[in-house]
């Protein structure tokens, strides 16, 4: 355990680092990505002002907007570069200097990116909870902030960020066969803002549909931590949804592996 | 003047079937990011109609009103997208790099230069959704598209593009001075998320915002509800072609001082 974090602990410091370096283009890139919640935010008073009743398919506006702002962080949070870095390797050859080295493939990657996370998750998590919890007590009056709900809740955004990021390598993989990621990039983050509930909530969905997407790895990304923030699972619920996640983790991270055997095997590098 | 505009023309078609040849190469990776787009605005399309499906009108406007509006919005995106593309890899690295120095030995305007060297195919996808939506609302919104209504179609379509690149020319030219300003584009470039539904939804900051300071409000609801409701045309379609006046002017007298500041990379 010693070796393994002199090993590895060098790297998640080299995140933190680069954080800290790029911190202005950080906020920057910060402040568009949430532009898009508040046009939400918007949209939904509109249709809350348009429809009759209070709630919508269960959901008041506080409800809404809560989750609007807890899914940016929680998406911004557990979005993992790890395709782009797999993928970029594969294509420029550096791969093989990957492979002579004695340490594992996926773990560099990994904790230069926890270490880049932690960064971030203290610069949104602290200010947008804070913001969240002071608006739903200026529209409730009454706290709901809860600290076991808030401990679960970290504890299934760790598991959402380690899943997204073995998914993710497993997605770098397709580098094999694509020249441009890119455009392979757009199409996965559309498909898994539909799949995981960040974009629409699987509450709202067809009920058939949200049988299906409860069970798929994508709503453990995002919509299991945002649900248990807001407090919609009771805890045997919360305790099935984390098996789930764990699950899930465990399935990509053997799929990553697996992929990474056969793929060692035929790898060709162009003109490394 | 007409002779240097036609040998513009006939460079920028040169660079296009470069980039066309560029893209027969890698057929599969368009062919993704093509159909990334159009999954993208499916799954925003899919959250109107769950909306649509427990509320007849959102803020006055019907189902098929706001699909008008959100493809209107889609298709200068895409036109900007598809030939100005180049001026975000200005902004993210060319300066900062130095690399823009290739341009200043080129005998041509460098602007001009820079924007052909690209010609984005992806943006497909999007103009393919955009136009589709608002062909899917034909028959369905009050609209007549008598010759002089097609005609102020396209010069809303023509000006809204510009109003994209205008501010993406601004931004850009940042980064003569301060190296690099990709973060920068990013910020103003996403304000266009608040273009694709109606303005009245958005309280008056916002709405001043989007109107005055950066006008994306003119890129798809002001013009499209001319078309929709007929009404105020020197305001819904004079204001964009004003717009993108202002924004184009400035975008390239910024550009124009900035080569001259611009001091290329140490190394």
């Amino acid at each position: 355990m010693r070796r393994f974090l002199r090993i590895y602990l060098p790297f998640c410091k080299m995140g933190v680092q680069q954080m800290l370096a790029y911190r202005f283009n950080f906020i920057f890139f910060l402040v568009g990505e949430m532009l898009s919640s508040v046009v939400m935010y918007f949209v939904w008073l509109a249709v809350f002002n348009s429809s009759e009743g209070e709630t919508f398919m269960g959901f008041s506006m506080t409800d809404m907007t809560v989750y609007l702002f807890v899914s940016f962080a929680v998406g911004y949070l557990t979005y993992s570069e790890g395709s782009y870095a797999v993928a970029e390797e594969i294509r420029d050859g550096s791969i093989a200097m990957r492979m002579i080295k004695p340490v594992r493939f996926d773990l560099p990657f990994l904790f230069q990116e926890i270490g880049s996370r932690s960064v971030t998750a203290l610069i949104v998590i602290v200010p947008i909870c804070t913001l969240v919890e002071v608006y739903r007590f200026a529209v409730t009056g009454a706290v709901v902030f809860n600290i076991v709900n808030f401990l679960l809740f970290l504890l299934s955004l760790v598991i959402a960020y380690l899943l997204s990021f073995y998914i993710n390598v497993c997605y770098g993989f397709m580098a094999f066969f694509l020249k441009n990621l890119w455009g392979a990039n757009v199409l996965k983050d559309a498909i898994i803002s539909f799949l995981s509930g960040s974009k629409i909530p699987i509450a709202f969905m067809p009920a058939a549909l949200q049988t299906v997407l409860n069970f798929l790895p994508f709503s453990s990304l995002s919509y299991t931590p945002v649900m248990i923030y807001m407090g919609m699972y009771d805890l045997v619920t919360i305790v099935q949804k984390l098996t789930l996640q764990l699950f899930w983790l465990a399935a990509f991270w053997g799929l990553s592996k697996l992929i990474w055997l056969q793929a060692t095997k035929r790898l060709c590098v162009q003109g490394g | 003047m007409l002779k240097k505009l036609r040998r513009a023309l006939k460079m920028h078609r040169i660079f296009i079937a470069q980039d066309l040849k560029k893209l027969m190469e890698y057929k599969l990776d368009f062919l993704t990011g093509a159909l990334g787009f159009i999954v993208y605005q499916t799954v925003n399309l899919l959250f109107l109609w769950i909306i649509f499906s427990s509320i007849p009108q959102l803020e006055g406007f019907s189902y098929d009103e706001i699909l008008f509006i959100y493809g209107f919005s889609l298709i200068p995106k895409a036109i900007d997208h598809m030939f100005f593309d180049h001026l975000w890899n200005i902004g993210y690295w060319y300066i900062a790099k130095g690399e823009f120095d290739k341009y200043l030995t080129r005998p041509l305007n460098t602007y001009f230069t820079v924007v052909v060297e690209k010609f984005q195919v992806d943006a497909i996808g999007e103009l393919v959704v955009g136009i589709a939506l608002m062909a899917s609302t034909v028959g369905k919104v009050n609209i007549h598209w008598s010759g002089l209504n097609v005609l102020l179609f396209i010069v809303a379509v023509i000006a809204a593009t510009l109003i994209y690149t205008g501010i993406k020319t601004i931004t850009a030219a940042i980064a003569f001075w301060t190296k690099r300003s990709g973060q920068v584009i990013q910020v103003f470039y996403m304000m266009n998320e608040f273009a694709k539904y109606p303005a009245t939804i958005y309280n008056n900051a916002v709405k001043f915002l989007i109107t005055y300071i950066i006008p994306f409000a003119f890129t798809a609801f002001y013009p499209a509800s001319y078309f929709l409701r007929g009404d105020n045309p020197l305001f819904n379609i004079g204001g964009p072609v004003l717009a993108a006046a202002v924004l184009m002017t400035a975008g390239l007298l910024l550009w124009n001082k900035g080569v001259k500041a611009y001091e290329s990379a140490g190394s």
